[in-house]
């Protein structure tokens, strides 16, 4: 039996001198935009040397350790980022639904969500923060709403994907039987995202642990306020042992979450 | 009654997907249609549930027109026609009593079906559906965890627990071995003698069609080619409609042939 024409292997694409050139444009501008800045790579040894870090050693712990002091505002924090990201995701169950082409119900409700959500995301989440403060006043409940804004925004971001990747077919079969678009919506497309609906708010929930200690520097409640006050009296070895402590609260929270969104999706 | 007159769907792009076509119905008949792909099958079908809107021609169930058809009536008319689909298109994630009722959605108050907190009533059309197709005792099992015959019973149970007038099956076997195939089929022809539900089906293989059509529909490049008893249909028929011989792939195979 005749077998098919071999043809000649082809040679392997160099990657060519385009690589080059992009690397060297690179490097030209960064060494460029460091002098316009002032930027000086041996001043890195002079900021080390600075005797601001001898300030930081040793860590009180019996301050640090103390329900008024730390574990109360951290507590808030841990508080604060539960608030948000219930708040935050629940409202971006219906956002997300509505602003898929696959699920709204119908061309202004998607554009309108669409416009509303990028209003929402253009403002950075520190803004919001401050805009909230100045608004509510300072204090946890300002925090609350600028983490929930932030949460709805990557909430969103995250599970619009979810949504338009999600398997047309049981929608249709969902359509095909007359029911009305929330219905159908619920029991033709729900199903099929909820795992990554879940893992996502996991996800966000991480993220506004951490953002909430960096919302509290400027007025939004929680440990963040406590690390600022501590920074202004210049009393760094009470913030090393703060930050140490929320440390490793991140990073049980993380823990958690990973194993949890791994039985998941 | 089903009514097609002059009925043209054309896509956006261009394709014209049925041309011209005419049809007539009756209650209670079962019909297959046939032709290559893309002849314009799956259309057909969706033109009379309104998935896919007419683009020309008028569309009656019991004298109700379906082209033009909006929302409320819209969602009527399709509640009263049961469809079956070539990938069970079902749910896979929820369990399979979950994906039976959502053959009750038109029946059921929105906030019911919403919250999944369904009538008793309801459950029991959808258990008795299950039971119709003997797959009850799946019925809590994830729809995920069936073979895929058991899946495609599933997609006939959602059907009938609409409670249907008309039934569509659109390549309700195509992803089926040949055994799973004729018992399919023979669920399909069951329900349309017992329940007395005017069903149309697709199917590409010409001796499955020969096998439980009585009445056949040819189409090619969406036009209405040949209508007729399934007796009169010769080789030279299907010649006819797939404008080429037949060959092998276009049969299933003979009787109970196991396949892998």
């Amino acid at each position: 039996m005749n077998g098919p024409t071999i043809a000649a292997r082809p040679t392997r694409p160099r990657p060519g001198a385009r690589i080059w050139v992009v690397l060297g444009v690179l490097i030209t501008y960064t060494v460029f935009a460091g002098r316009q800045v002032g930027f000086d790579i041996s001043t890195f040894w002079n900021v080390w040397s600075n005797p601001l870090w001898e300030k930081f050693w040793p860590v009180p712990w019996d301050w640090v350790l103390d329900w008024h002091n730390v574990l109360d505002p951290l507590l808030e924090t841990f508080q604060i980022a539960v608030v948000a990201t219930l708040v935050g995701c629940g409202l971006a169950l219906p956002l997300a639904f509505a602003m898929s082409p696959l699920t709204s119900p119908n061309r202004t409700t998607m554009v309108v969500s669409r416009s509303v959500m990028n209003v929402v995301r253009a403002v950075p989440d520190l803004f919001w923060a401050k805009l909230l403060v100045t608004a509510v006043g300072i204090g946890a409940f300002a925090g609350s709403w600028a983490l929930s804004v932030f949460s709805l925004a990557v909430m969103v971001k995250l599970f619009s994907e979810a949504v338009d990747g999600a398997d047309p077919r049981p929608l249709e079969a969902a359509k095909a039987t007359g029911g009305r678009h929330l219905p159908v919506i619920r029991t033709g497309v729900l199903p099929t995202v909820l795992p990554e609906y879940v893992a996502y708010g996991l996800y966000v929930f991480e993220l506004n642990i951490r953002a909430s200690v960096v919302l509290g520097l400027v007025g939004a409640g929680g440990i963040g306020r406590v690390i600022e006050a501590q920074r202004q009296y210049f009393r760094f070895d009470r913030v090393l042992g703060i930050l140490l402590l929320v440390f490793v609260v991140v990073i049980v929270i993380e823990q958690v979450s990973v194993a949890v969104r791994k039985r998941l999706v | 009654m089903i009514r097609f007159n002059d009925v043209s769907v054309t896509y956006r792009g261009g394709v014209q997907a049925l041309r011209n076509v005419d049809l007539r119905i009756d209650d209670g008949e079962f019909v297959v249609v046939v032709g290559l792909s893309g002849a314009g099958k799956s259309t057909l079908l969706r033109a009379l549930n309104g998935l896919v809107p007419a683009t020309s021609g008028s569309i009656t169930i019991d004298g109700t027109e379906v082209v033009g058809a909006q929302s409320a009536e819209l969602r009527a008319i399709r509640s009263r026609i049961g469809m079956i689909f070539q990938t069970f298109n079902l749910v896979n994630r929820t369990s399979v009593l979950n994906n039976v009722l959502m053959g009750r959605l038109a029946s059921v108050p929105t906030w019911r079906s919403t919250t999944g907190l369904w009538p008793a009533t309801d459950t029991e059309i959808a258990m008795q559906a299950l039971e119709r197709v003997g797959i009850v005792e799946k019925a809590y099992v994830r729809a995920a965890d069936l073979s895929g015959g058991q899946q495609q019973r599933v997609g006939i149970a959602r059907a009938l627990a609409q409670e249907p007038s008309v039934m569509l099956a659109d390549e309700p076997v195509a992803a089926l071995d040949p055994v799973t195939s004729r018992q399919i089929m023979g669920d399909l022809r069951r329900i349309n003698r017992e329940m007395g539900i005017t069903t149309m089906v697709n199917l590409h293989y010409l001796d499955l069609a020969r096998e439980f059509g009585r009445r056949l529909v040819g189409l090619r490049d969406g036009e209405v080619v040949f209508d007729g008893d399934i007796a009169d249909v010769t080789d030279e028929t299907f010649r006819h409609i797939y404008g080429r011989a037949i060959t092998d792939d276009d049969l299933l195979a003979v009787d109970g042939e196991p396949t892998e």
